[in-house]
């Protein structure tokens, strides 16, 4: 790992290694937590309190949990597609805490769980995997493109990079009818930051100093593209400093520096004072979806390093053991707990039918032509059968 | 009670899956999610978590097969009752192909796939067919509701239609996915195409002997006949110094000798003709009638055509861009060996890309070769032989070979045809420039 933020560059707690040099910023690591769970000397964690840390521990687990679920269904051909999170939880979740209810989110592949934190249902993100009768996108979009209106999470596009962009877009919005502490989160991973439109949307957010937080999650893998291999830069973060944009770099593995160092970015956007470019240095250990198998083109000993002393989850549970914030035993308990929550909203999304035929013309025209309504009524005469694949 | 688990799609779009291994056996109990099978697709390798707790009542698909996405791979009994396999569970021997692999014929003649006959008189009131699927019928001619279905809910597939068309709507049968018997020449053995003439008869005048047209002679007229009146053909020939090449193999043969290999100029220029077609990727295609695609390869199979002693055969050198000069020429004299032994398997004689003939000491001065259809190329090679060549104004005996190209103007023009053989050439005259793009 790259330079580790030191106690002396420090002294005067978090907000001054903030306010501090914009190099240190961009090209070393943001640290709260060690890898072995002992907060950094002056770590300076008197804003944590007990509640707080045992909710990022229960999102990070659950990511954990629900993905291990999926993916198990996926390989029984109850479900298309799947693409994990596992090993980027502390990314996610600590990101996700420094939001507050009236923010947007535009995610990208892998912040599902930012969803489930704000307080999108697992019955609403299961039914949108199955693609049922339940899924608010009516099973148009493939499996894992949530989306929850009601708090404010925006369906991801697969595209890459294209939703940084809407993100500004978003967050200028917000701004030109009248800021009222509003920001919007827009994430990325490593590979979008090569694209077009990451460049478009940073300077964008630059030059109109619009109120967001644009967050990077470096997981080291563009799918079979290695970091080394997708940029010359010397870190991500310092790409944000070319549009003027103040820039973060962090331990994506420790929660606890991801929540800082977005909660840091989301307040000054929030004050009015510009946007932030995040980078959180994390490692995609599982494959880049259920369709991929990353032991054809990567060395998955340096994999096994990142799901061992790396990993995030087991990183906080040490610091919340040694807090006496978790009892021994706990962490599987609570595991326990979220997989039956998993299991049983499971059943009961398998169960749910597919949308109805007649939604197919939904949501094009205010009123479908009589084009369209003819070609339903077309398809309705046909006869239909029953899916070989249905259990 | 029996839970049927279907081979499942695991990686958007795989159409099978080949068993790498069963983690358990007919009769063993399993727990639910506990992994049962690793699988191979063409993306990844995973292991299939049981999706019921029971017993393995039927193992369909044995290690090394390959399981369609959809056929049921094995019966778990979930509840320890006898296990009831329905009708409906496949042999696994036989498993219906939904998607055949396209061989290199590019054409329909390719993909193989199971046709049963479908009894015109039970045909079915409506055919399920996207429709794209639909067109392509009608503009094979092809009744839909004759093709035998492998598609999802009995949906009839292009590739299905293709396969009707090309078995002539005839049952076929491909228990292990192959091709159809190929023809010694390496061309497609696909059907004959319609003859706009009524057959010519020969009246006997006594003084004459009947051969009768069959076996590869056959096959050979056919396919020639079939490239001819295909490929619009134009040749083009140009003269190649050989000189400098000459004295690289006169220096390289004794090592080759000693390693094994017997080196002709043959390998330099099957590495020359690979450099330019990398360079001129429309010389190394096929047109997919069917679809109205040209397929361009990204493998470079090159085909030699010699004569054997049943006729002329094209015995192909695989994946020539990644053969060392010496690998080519103990491939290429393996190969002679075995057309001349009769032991060249089907992969030594199928599959070519591009073609090169060659005569050998009898070259000729040129040629206008006839195109491996349905490849768009083919080059003859002609006899290197000292002949006057200027030189800075000097006449000079220099080793001077004719190569002549033909190539099908459908797929490329005389630019390309003449671009690619300067490159040939260029590379020929100074083999310096021909190490530079070895591997």
């Amino acid at each position: 790992m790259a330079h580790v933020a030191s106690a002396g560059s420090m002294n005067d707690g978090v907000e001054a290694y903030f306010s501090g040099d914009d190099d240190a910023k961009a090209y070393g690591l943001f640290q709260l937590l060690r890898e072995d769970g002992t907060p950094v000397d002056d770590a300076g964690l008197d804003w944590l309190d007990r509640a707080l840390a045992r909710r990022l521990f229960h999102g990070m687990l659950r990511i954990r949990v629900t993905d291990a679920r999926m993916m198990a269904l996926q390989r029984q051909g109850r479900i298309g597609f799947y693409g994990e999170a596992t090993g980027q939880e502390a990314a996610v979740v600590g990101s996700a805490a420094a939001s507050a209810p009236h923010d947007w989110i535009v995610p990208a592949l892998r912040e599902a769980g930012v969803g489930l934190f704000r307080g999108m249902t697992l019955d609403s993100y299961l039914a949108q995997i199955f693609g049922n009768a339940q899924d608010p996108s009516k099973g148009r979009q493939m499996p894992c493109h949530p989306c929850d209106q009601a708090h404010h999470y925006v369906v991801m596009s697969s595209c890459v990079s294209t939703q940084i962009p809407h993100a500004v877009g978003i967050a200028m919005a917000m701004k030109i009818t009248g800021h009222r502490g509003e920001v919007c989160f827009g994430f990325m991973g490593d590979g979008g930051t090569s694209a077009v439109d990451f460049h478009v949307a940073l300077n964008f957010a630059g030059v109109m100093k619009a109120p967001c937080v644009l967050i990077c999650q470096n997981n080291q893998w563009a799918i079979s593209t290695p970091g080394s291999a997708q940029t010359a830069s010397t870190s991500i973060a310092v790409k944000g400093r070319a549009y003027g944009l103040e820039s973060l770099r962090a331990d994506g593995n420790d929660v606890l520096a991801v929540y800082r160092a977005v909660r840091y970015a989301a307040e000054k956007a929030r004050r009015g004072d510009g946007p932030t470019f995040v980078e959180l240095l994390t490692y995609r250990v599982s494959a880049h979806s259920s369709s991929d198998d990353p032991s054809r083109y990567r060395d998955e000993s340096v994999t096994e390093i990142w799901k061992g002393e790396r990993d995030p989850i087991r990183r906080f549970e040490s610091f919340l053991s040694g807090r006496g914030w978790l009892a021994a035993g706990e962490r599987d308990t609570i595991a326990h707990e979220l997989d039956a929550e998993v299991r049983d909203a499971i059943a009961r999304q398998e169960r749910v039918a597919p949308p109805a035929l007649e939604t197919l013309i939904d949501d094009v025209y205010e009123r479908p032509t009589w084009l369209l309504r003819e070609q339903l009524a077309e398809l309705a005469a046909q006869p239909r059968t029953r899916s070989p694949h249905k259990h | 009670m029996a839970f049927n688990f279907y081979m499942p799609d695991i990686g958007e779009g795989v159409v099978e899956g080949e068993i790498v291994a069963w983690r358990v056996k007919e009769g063993d109990r399993v727990k639910l999610d506990q992994p049962i099978v690793e699988v191979m697709t063409d993306k990844a390798t995973v292991e299939l978590p049981s999706p019921r707790a029971g017993t393995i009542a039927k193992i369909n698909y044995q290690d090394g097969q390959i399981c369609p996405v959809g056929q049921i791979l094995v019966v778990i009994d979930d509840d320890g009752a006898a296990a009831v396999v329905k009708p409906e569970v496949r042999p696994a021997a036989a498993p219906a192909a939904p998607v055949a692999a396209a061989p290199v014929s590019g054409s329909a003649a390719g993909a193989a796939v199971a046709i049963q006959v479908v009894d015109a008189t039970a045909s079915r009131p409506r055919v399920l067919a996207t429709p794209a699927t639909r067109r392509l019928a009608r503009q094979l001619g092809v009744e839909l509701d004759r093709v035998h279905p492998t598609g999802k809910h009995g949906r009839v597939t292009t590739d299905d239609v293709r396969g009707h068309r090309s078995n002539g709507g005839s049952p076929a049968s491909s228990a292990n996915g192959g091709a159809p018997a190929p023809a010694p020449t390496g061309a497609a053995p696909a059907a004959r195409p319609p003859t706009a003439y009524a057959p010519i008869a020969i009246a006997s005048t006594g003084n004459e002997e009947r051969v009768p047209l069959r076996g590869m002679r056959k096959k050979i007229a056919e396919s020639m006949a079939r490239s001819v009146h295909t490929a619009a053909h134009f040749t083009y020939v140009e003269e190649v110094d050989m000189t400098e090449l000459v004295l690289v193999r006169e220096r390289a043969k004794s090592r080759a000798t000693e390693r094994g290999a017997k080196l002709t100029y043959l390998p330099f220029i099957v590495k020359a003709v690979v450099s330019g077609l990398k360079k001129w990727p429309q010389l190394n295609a096929s047109l997919d009638e069917a679809t109205q695609e040209i397929v361009r390869k990204k493998y470079y199979h090159i085909g030699i055509a010699a004569q054997s002693p049943h006729g002329l055969a094209v015995s192909v050198v695989r994946d020539a861009d990644r053969r060392s000069i010496l690998d080519l020429a103990r491939e290429i004299d393996r190969l002679g060996e075995a057309v001349r032994t009769g032991t060249a398997t089907r992969d030594d004689l199928t599959g070519s890309t591009f073609t090169i003939s060659s005569l050998g000491k009898l070259g000729g001065v040129l040629a206008t070769p006839i195109i491996n259809f349905p490849e768009v190329a083919i080059i003859g090679v002609h006899k290197i032989e000292e002949r006057p060549a200027v030189r800075g104004g000097q006449i000079v005996a220099r080793h001077l070979m004719n190569l002549s190209i033909s190539v099908d103007h459908r797929l490329a023009d005389g630019w390309d045809g003449a671009m690619f053989l300067q490159d040939v050439k260029t590379l020929l005259e100074d083999p310096t420039t021909m190490f530079m793009e070895m591997i």
